[in-house]
């Protein structure tokens, strides 16, 4: 079914990218695009949109800057309603930008590889997601009285 | 072709050298490594700094064993191919790493069909040895996650297209 209320899948390259494309049955036949860091993951999405920001970690400030201002050009273009990623960093700025600037629904998939505990992103993308989710069910308890990922299943 | 390597983000020079010294005790030409910005260049087997996806995949593909890092996105991409994989934990400890997580995905992985853990370098060459008695692991997973879950976040995504149209209206 095609709508007309499109659809952000973003991913860092990678594993990140991997997990991504194990979900693309939640949205592949809507009106999505994609977004990564490598242009041969292109492959991936034959006919899709497919936009590539650069690689920066948390760590270089004047790289994440540029990978915020490239995000910033993508949003303004697409118009994004949903954001679904399955992280890392920069995917959060994505779903930052896209929650505040453009009133975007956001959801976050903490990777596979966080077994014990949640990533540092994902953390933090609890308060900006509407569906935060860990592929953990051990992380999603919440017995502490603390606020929690939700469980609902995993890319394996 | 045994296809050694780091993934897409961080060096790992503890498993290039190791697996350097490796390819000088079992000497063979089939031994490509893919290093990225490590600092270490291997004497004994041929090496790349980075792969493309599609290259990527394509050399996990043409591999017969797997030693990597236990990062997801090779775990994955050797497990759609059916190829045995040897899995090199990384340490935040040795600035390897920004966690320890690798950790727990070598315990969570280790001893599943055709995965083997070495936790140690020196438990690398043994687990080579046990990885190479199973060319082929039988056991291709599925391309895409369980049904169930991808199921449940479509109706929340139309969910959200929905609830949208409803405020225009």
């Amino acid at each position: 079914m095609k709508t007309d209320q499109k659809i952000m899948a973003i991913a860092s390259g990678g594993g990140h990218w991997v997990q991504l494309m194990r979900l693309r049955p939640a949205f592949e036949e809507m009106n999505v695009f994609y977004v990564s860091m490598d242009k041969s993951a292109a492959v991936d999405v034959p006919g899709q949109r497919y936009y590539t920001i650069r690689d920066a970690s948390r760590k270089q400030k004047w790289g994440f800057f540029v990978v915020m201002l490239q995000l910033f050009r993508i949003l303004l273009t697409e118009r994004p309603k949903v954001v679904i990623t399955t992280g890392s960093a920069p995917a959060l700025i994505a779903l930052i930008l896209a929650k505040h600037l453009f009133s975007a629904k956001t959801i976050w998939v903490d990777s596979i590889a966080n077994a014990e505990r949640l990533s540092t992103s994902g953390k933090t993308a609890g308060r900006f997601a509407d569906i935060w989710l860990t592929q953990w069910p051990q992380l999603a308890k919440s017995d502490d009285g603390t606020r929690h990922p939700e469980y609902w299943g995993a890319v394996l | 072709m045994i296809f050694v390597t780091i993934g897409s983000m961080f060096p790992f020079d503890r498993l290039i050298q190791v697996m350097d010294a490796w390819a000088l005790a079992n000497p063979r030409q089939d031994v490509l490594a893919q290093i990225g910005n490590g600092t270490y260049a291997p004497k004994h087997m041929k090496f790349v700094r980075r792969l493309s996806q599609t290259e990527f995949g394509a050399t996990v593909a043409g591999a017969t064993l797997i030693v990597s890092h236990a990062g997801m996105g090779t775990v994955i991409t050797a497990g759609r191919a059916g190829r045995p994989m040897v899995l090199l934990p990384r340490l935040q400890e040795w600035g390897e790493h920004t966690t320890d997580h690798q950790i727990a995905t070598a315990n969570w992985l280790g001893g599943k069909p055709g995965i083997h853990v070495a936790a140690t370098d020196a438990d690398l060459p043994a687990a080579i040895v046990a990885a190479f008695s199973e060319q082929d692991t039988g056991s291709r997973i599925a391309p895409v996650a369980d049904p169930a879950f991808t199921d449940r976040l479509r109706t929340a995504i139309r969910g959200f297209n929905n609830s949208v149209k409803v405020t225009v209206q």
